[in-house]
């Protein structure tokens, strides 16, 4: 019962979030200057063709009006036409949502084969010289880099030298698997240099913690061999914080996914919402912050509920102050 | 203007009253490019094979795909590839042969067009008088800007079945040139009206490609119009949209592109050296200029005295060495490259030296004159405006310059009637006849800038000479840049130069010097791909 609870309190306030983040966009995206009819139509256009215009995608109502009418489609799974192709916003972002997801997927997937594995042996060889100033000196750049800088750099280098790596020119894996993967080689590397070197910092702390911990000791005095010790007693036990990082290692791939898509002509989810700004397609700018919004609180949902999993005792804590 | 060979330029046309055909110049037999040029396509190269292309924006979809509401230089380019003209723009800026393949003009105001006998839609349709001068009636009876550009026509009609004649009320020299834009393009006018075609929604033309598949904003691919008259040289063409420069020349190196559009202007430098690699720094006639509100809160910009004053201020010279690497040209109201065009050295700004241009804002009392000049953010404009402002900190003038992006910075221009904005710096595509951007000096003319610009009369007669004049008429050409420099409501400063990179190893493309309409694309059907005997890629 405690647990439905717990899961229904977790909804009410995801819904409220996302209602709360929807009502903020429209705002943000009404209130910007220049309209859809302005941008789009250019300055030639009378004021008579951008009255028409306005008129037409029912602009010219209240804001209010305006909101409302898009809740009520929005919770049916209507988040409205592309203002600039007319064709339902759901279908430009199926479109466009490989791209993102295998540009995110990729990035995930660098930053826990890579960053798992250095955080381990950094942490491992903490105590021997220089293993422990290296890990950090190279987390410390890894997260302070800021991935426009980097990707910006890439991009310039990489537009001078080809070095037989590709910028842009994006082919869908379908179509030609080896130039796909060409294409995503640096893209995925640029927006894996934050995630690989904060899951490596993490895992790192974690598993420091809890290389000190009784358990160990008792592991090491059974004669377990190191790599089981890791395997059975330390990776399981400093999983907690590793899952919080990769939660918020999801939250930044969705923000890092826009930016290095605009830099790399990648043509996914975050370089259309961009566009989608620029030209104030309001709808797909609309749906395309609320997805981002419903993908972050859906994992942290499913990240606390992996963590009351691995760690029993969260949930016996959470319990006790009235959680579970 | 050059007169040579096949060409029939608009001088011809328009004054010796006679019949015109004419063959375009084509390609380079070995050696240099042939006048006019910047690379001429080898035509020794087997036709067939693919081109890769990039460019920054995809076609503007205010109104759709339909070319004659286009306002925009990139729509017209990717429609160019579908849609033809009866005329075209040569090298040099002479006039060409297109679907009509001759014309006559018994008098200054009579245009004869002879249509070609084996021009046709990509649906196997033969293109017809009918379909020409429904065309032009459809423009003329549409909202388009290029219904004011296609000047005073008074009648339109088919005389027979491959004869188009248009009439108008007064002479008007730009009007071939206005005819070879995309937007004066031929439709297949009975499929129109049929209604088995909507131009919005979809591309049937009698240009040398026709549409394969478009994804807005990421992706063309067009296949060879096998209809189209002329020998087409790639079979296929992709057209990635890539907005950012850097990943373009990035495709580029990487041959991800075989030819890209290049908006950086030290887009030569960075990729000089790297083989197989070429640019083409392009001159277009487009030009930047800069707007001073007439209606600007307190009266800024009201005096004649202090916009004289700051115009006298600009050195344009220091706007194209500094702001674009030497690539830019200072121009007058005429686009510097294009026939007749004036000399901005010899206009009264460039007369006025600073101590005058002081002596004015103090006459007017504004010696300490301060204002905000509103920019996007789209480069080179930043450095366009960064040069202004060190122009005038000489005469004591500051300059704020507010950067934002386009649509603030269109609703902040062009949003309110009148503007309350101070001053602001944009570019006018330059087009293909000296006096035709000359119009939207004239605030009635360009509705568009009614807000910030009050009427000057003596302005207005002079942009009307200059429409009338006879091609060549460099009086009245110079009359009109010194009207716009005298009235300086809309000062223009230098031209906007483009780039071209293009990888010869996989194409050999037609390139003009100078281009008029912003259309990079021009030509393509004459590009060649040098592989194309192998495997295509």
């Amino acid at each position: 019962m405690r647990l439905l609870t717990w899961w229904a309190r977790r909804l009410l306030t995801a819904a409220a979030t996302l209602l709360a983040v929807s009502a903020l966009i429209f705002a943000a995206t009404r209130f910007l200057p220049g309209g859809f009819a302005e941008v789009v139509l250019g300055p030639f256009a009378t004021p008579e063709e951008k009255a028409a215009v306005t008129a037409e995608y029912g602009l010219d109502r209240g804001i209010a009006v305006q909101y409302l009418l898009w809740l009520r489609n929005a919770v049916t799974g209507d988040f409205g036409a592309s203002l600039i192709t007319g064709a339902p916003v759901a279908e430009e972002f199926a479109l466009r949502m490989p791209v993102t997801a295998e540009l995110a997927a990729l990035s995930f997937a660098v930053a826990v084969l890579l960053g798992v594995p250095l955080g381990v042996a950094t942490a491992v060889r903490a105590g021997s010289r220089g293993g422990g100033a290296g890990g950090r000196v190279i987390g410390g750049l890894g997260v302070s880099l800021p991935e426009f800088v980097l990707g910006s750099l890439v991009v310039f280098v990489f537009s001078r030298y080809a070095l037989g790596l590709t910028v842009g020119g994006y082919v869908p894996f379908a179509e030609d698997p080896a130039r796909n993967l060409a294409s995503m080689v640096l893209p995925v590397a640029v927006l894996s240099v934050f995630t690989v070197a904060a899951t490596a910092r993490t895992t790192r702390d974690a598993v420091l913690n809890v290389l000190v911990e009784p358990f160990i000791t008792a592991a090491v005095a059974r004669g377990e061999t190191p790599a089981g010790i890791i395997a059975r007693h330390v990776l399981r036990n400093a999983a907690v914080p590793v899952l919080t990082v990769l939660t918020t290692i999801t939250a930044y791939l969705l923000g890092g996914a826009v930016i290095i898509e605009y830099l790399f002509d990648l043509p996914g989810v975050g370089s259309y919402v961009v566009q989608a700004v620029w030209r104030r397609d309001y709808a797909v700018v609309q749906a395309g912050v609320l997805m981002a919004a419903a993908v972050f609180v859906t994992v942290n949902m499913l990240m606390d509920s992996a963590a009351g999993l691995l760690d029993p005792r969260l949930g016996t804590a959470a319990r006790e102050r009235g959680r579970p | 203007m050059r007169v040579s060979g096949g060409l029939c330029t608009a001088l011809a046309a328009a004054v010796a009253a006679a019949g015109c055909a004419a063959h375009p110049e084509r390609g380079a037999e070995g050696g240099g490019a042939p006048p006019g040029h910047l690379a001429a396509a080898d035509e020794n190269a087997p036709a067939g094979g693919d081109l890769a292309l990039q460019m920054p924006v995809d076609i503007g979809t205010a109104y759709g795909l339909d070319p004659q509401p286009a306002d925009v230089a990139t729509t017209w380019q990717l429609q160019s590839l579908v849609y033809d003209t009866l005329v075209r723009i040569g090298p040099d800026f002479g006039i060409e042969p297109g679907l009509a393949e001759s014309w006559e003009t018994p008098d200054a105001t009579t245009y004869l067009f002879h249509l070609r006998q084996d021009a046709a839609f990509s649906n196997g349709r033969r293109v017809t008088a009918g379909d020409a001068a429904g065309s032009l009636e459809r423009l003329l009876a549409g909202e388009g800007v290029w219904r004011t550009q296609l000047g005073p026509v008074e009648e339109v009609r088919a005389r027979d079945e491959s004869t188009v004649e248009v009439r108008l009320s007064r002479p008007y020299a730009p009007f071939l040139a206005a005819l070879a834009n995309t937007p004066a393009a031929v439709l297949p006018m009975k499929e129109l009206d049929e209604g088995s075609f909507d131009p919005a929604e979809e591309m049937l033309g009698s240009g040398p490609y026709k549409v394969a598949f478009h994804r807005q904003d990421v992706l063309w691919r067009f296949e060879r119009n096998e209809e189209h008259w002329e020998a087409v040289g790639a079979d296929r063409l992709q057209v990635m949209i890539a907005p950012q420069e850097q990943a373009r020349m990035a495709a580029l190196q990487s041959g991800g592109a075989d030819l890209a559009m290049l908006g950086n202007v030290d887009a030569p430098l960075l990729l000089d050296g790297v083989r197989g690699l070429e640019v083409a720094p392009q001159a277009t006639t487009d030009f930047y200029y800069l707007m001073l509100n007439a209606n600007a809160p307190g009266g800024l910009f009201d005096d004649p005295r202090v916009r004289t004053a700051l115009n006298a201020a600009i050195d344009r010279g220091q706007i194209s060495e500094a702001g674009l690497a030497g690539l830019g040209e200072p121009t007058g109201v005429t686009p510097a490259g294009l026939p007749g065009a004036c000399d901005p050295a010899a206009l009264p700004s460039a007369r006025t030296g600073l101590d005058e241009a002081r002596a004015l804002l103090a006459e007017a009392g504004a010696e300490d004159l301060e204002f905000t000049l509103a920019i996007y953010s789209t480069a080179p404009a930043p450095a366009v405006a960064e040069v202004i402002q060190q122009n005038l900190e000489r005469i004591g003038v500051t300059a704020h310059i507010r950067q934002l992006d386009e649509g603030s910075w269109s609703a902040e221009v062009y949003g309110d009637v009148p503007a309350d904005f101070d001053a602001a710096l944009s570019w006018f595509a330059g087009y293909a006849a000296a006096p035709m951007v000359g119009q939207w000096w004239n605030p009635e003319a360009a509705g568009f800038n009614a807000g910030f610009m009050d009427p000057a009369p003596e302005l207005d007669a002079a942009i009307e000479t200059a429409l009338r004049a006879e091609p060549g008429d460099r009086e009245a050409l110079d009359a009109l840049c010194t009207a716009v420099d005298t009235d300086a409501q809309m000062i223009p400063l230098v031209t906007r130069p483009a780039s071209i990179g293009y990888r010869s190893d996989a194409v050999s493309p037609e390139i003009y010097a100078t281009e008029g309409y912003g259309n990079a694309f021009r030509n393509i059907a004459h590009y060649r791909v040098p592989d194309a005997g192998g495997a295509d890629r």
